[in-house]
């Protein structure tokens, strides 16, 4: 479904991916792995069309998405929860998850995908009439992965789902993930940590200084990567 | 329409309703220009309080309305004051097309330099065509029918006072109706969305580009039928009218009455046209006070006047519920 291949991004002339491959297949998990700095941001901004490759292809179902913006992105059914996860503060719960009804028509109903946001994360149902500013971290987060979902996305792209958030609301996010993935969806997550990568993820990559350093199995990884301290082991 | 909203806007327009059966005709005749305003100030407030592009060249929209009238009505003989207000409005849109386009692009302090440069722009053109627009002496907009009647019997103090009075009360009741229903369909969830986070609308489809020249077209509009009911009420187009200042005088009103609020900007209108008769039968440094009162509003009711009404109900909620 998503193919990333041999991906360089520059930013302000220093090179910050070089040479980035990665696939995600559809209804897949898989996990993008690496330390703050090493490039995950910058990977997902960039197949979300914020940021144009020096070289390299990005292709969705065979499509080029490198010339697009990122609206044609979404458009096309790329959903993307950023790491900040801001919800749009002046905006209900509601109608931060409505919103996105609106600007992609899919074969689900816009009550359909309302529905199918709420049911991954329930909670929300009783937050519904509040305002975006009212909401703790990790409600903001659940608002911001529901309202990408309600885009009804052929590719979510989580980026830190859990970072940042309490213990006690980090299984929420992960059973979140896990329905997502239930209805067909197929999920991208950055994630800083190589022990926050849920255990059902089907792939693996881990991310270094901008270079892939792994692509494989979850429980294939080298010691040397999977150390407390994240891939790098330090 | 919400409960307490509607109610409010039906207190507000019976209000008004009564003012030329109540009060001396000055005062009606007073209160043409906040009709004017008050329109031309939902469709800034679409652009600022909504879509966060705050226009420091509002004015020139005015100023095509009011010219429009005068090129329609006084050169080209066009009476009826309805095909004059669709002519504006159709120009308006015109105008502000290719304008949007490139301001647009921008936004912030770009975005409000880009549009003073455009409204300073205007006002040059005005002002030194001498030929074509009748330089500082403006062009004359001559008395037009109102919904088919001439009106005759009337002086332009009668017409101005009676008939035009709630011709002007009714487009700003539709005007005002059209508006809400934009501000409340996904076109404004849409607007709201992109002016709190752009970069995040974009990510989810949003087209941010268009829907921020959709608000600026419709805001044009909106500010041109103001503008032709300003050239209405004082028979003439001047340059005056787009000058920066005027704009500056728009961002004032909707300041003072609260742009986060969608009556804020009309009880701005209401409140200033007031306020500035009253000020200027006092004393001669009336513009002091004005200042004065514009840096009390920033400081001390960055809300406006529709967040005093706004804390008010939710006080008295609370008391309600305790």
């Amino acid at each position: 479904m998503l193919s990333v291949k041999n991906l360089v991004v520059d930013i302000d002339g220093s090179p910050i991916l070089r040479h980035i491959s990665l696939e995600v297949a559809a209804g897949e998990l898989v996990c993008l792995v690496g330390r703050n700095g090493a490039g995950k941001s910058t990977t997902f901004r960039t197949i979300m069309g914020q940021r144009r490759p020096v070289s390299g292809s990005i292709t969705l179902e065979g499509r080029d998405l490198t010339q697009l913006y990122p609206f044609a992105i979404a458009r096309l059914g790329v959903g993307f929860a950023p790491e900040e996860s801001e919800v749009f503060g002046d905006l209900s719960v509601a109608d931060n998850i409505l919103l996105p009804t609106w600007t992609r028509q899919t074969s689900r109903s816009v009550d359909e995908r309302e529905a199918l946001a709420y049911r991954v994360f329930p909670r929300l149902e009783r937050y519904r009439t509040r305002g975006g500013q009212q909401l703790s971290g990790g409600e903001r987060k659940m608002v911001s992965i529901a309202r990408a979902l309600a885009l009804d996305p052929k590719l979510l792209l989580l980026d830190e789902p859990t970072e940042g958030l309490s213990p006690a609301i980090v299984p929420s996010i992960v059973e979140g993930i896990a329905s997502i993935l239930q209805l067909g969806h197929a999920v991208l997550i950055a994630e800083s940590n190589m022990h926050h990568v849920p255990d059902f993820a089907d792939r693996l990559y881990v991310i270094e200084r901008g270079e892939m350093v792994y692509a494989g199995k979850p429980n294939a990884v080298p010691k040397s990567l999977s150390a407390p301290n994240g891939p790098d082991g330090e | 329409m919400r409960g307490a909203t509607a109610m409010i806007v039906a207190a507000g327009v019976v209000a008004l309703g009564l003012v030329p059966v109540l009060a001396p005709p000055f005062y009606a005749n007073l209160l043409i220009p906040f009709f004017g305003y008050a329109i031309a100030l939902l469709g800034f407030n679409l652009l600022f309080g909504y879509t966060g592009l705050l226009s420091f060249g509002h004015a020139m929209f005015l100023g095509l309305g009011a010219y429009g009238a005068a090129v329609m009505a006084g050169e080209n003989g066009i009476k009826s004051f309805e095909v004059v207000l669709l002519g504006v409005a159709l120009a308006g849109a015109l105008v502000a097309l290719p304008i949007g386009l490139l301001c647009v692009r921008f936004i912030g302090i770009f975005f409000g330099m880009l549009t003073l440069a455009f409204g300073m722009l205007t006002h040059a053109i005005l002002f030194k065509f001498y030929h074509l627009t009748g330089g500082d002496s403006g062009m004359r907009v001559p008395r037009m029918n109102i919904l088919g009647l001439e009106f005759q019997a009337y002086n332009k103090i009668e017409l101005l006072a009676g008939p035009f009075y709630y011709y002007c009360l009714g487009l700003l009741v539709l005007c005002g109706l059209v508006m809400w229903r934009i501000v409340h369909s996904p076109f404004g969830l849409h607007l709201r969305a992109l002016s709190n986070n752009a970069q995040k609308a974009e990510y989810l489809g949003v087209r941010v580009y268009q829907f921020r020249l959709a608000a600026f077209v419709i805001s044009a509009i909106y500010g041109a039928i103001g503008g032709a009911i300003l050239g209405f009420r004082i028979g003439l187009a001047d340059p005056e009218i787009v000058h920066w200042t005027h704009s500056g005088h728009l961002v004032f009103m909707t300041v003072l009455g609260g742009f986060s609020s969608f009556l804020g900007p009309i009880a701005g209108a209401l409140a200033l046209t007031l306020l500035q008769d009253q000020l200027q039968s006092i004393t001669p440094y009336w513009r002091f006070i004005l200042g004065a009162v514009l840096a009390a509003v920033v400081i001390f009711l960055p809300r406006g006047l529709a967040g005093i009404a706004g804390t008010g109900a939710a006080l008295a909620k609370r008391r309600a519920a305790a």
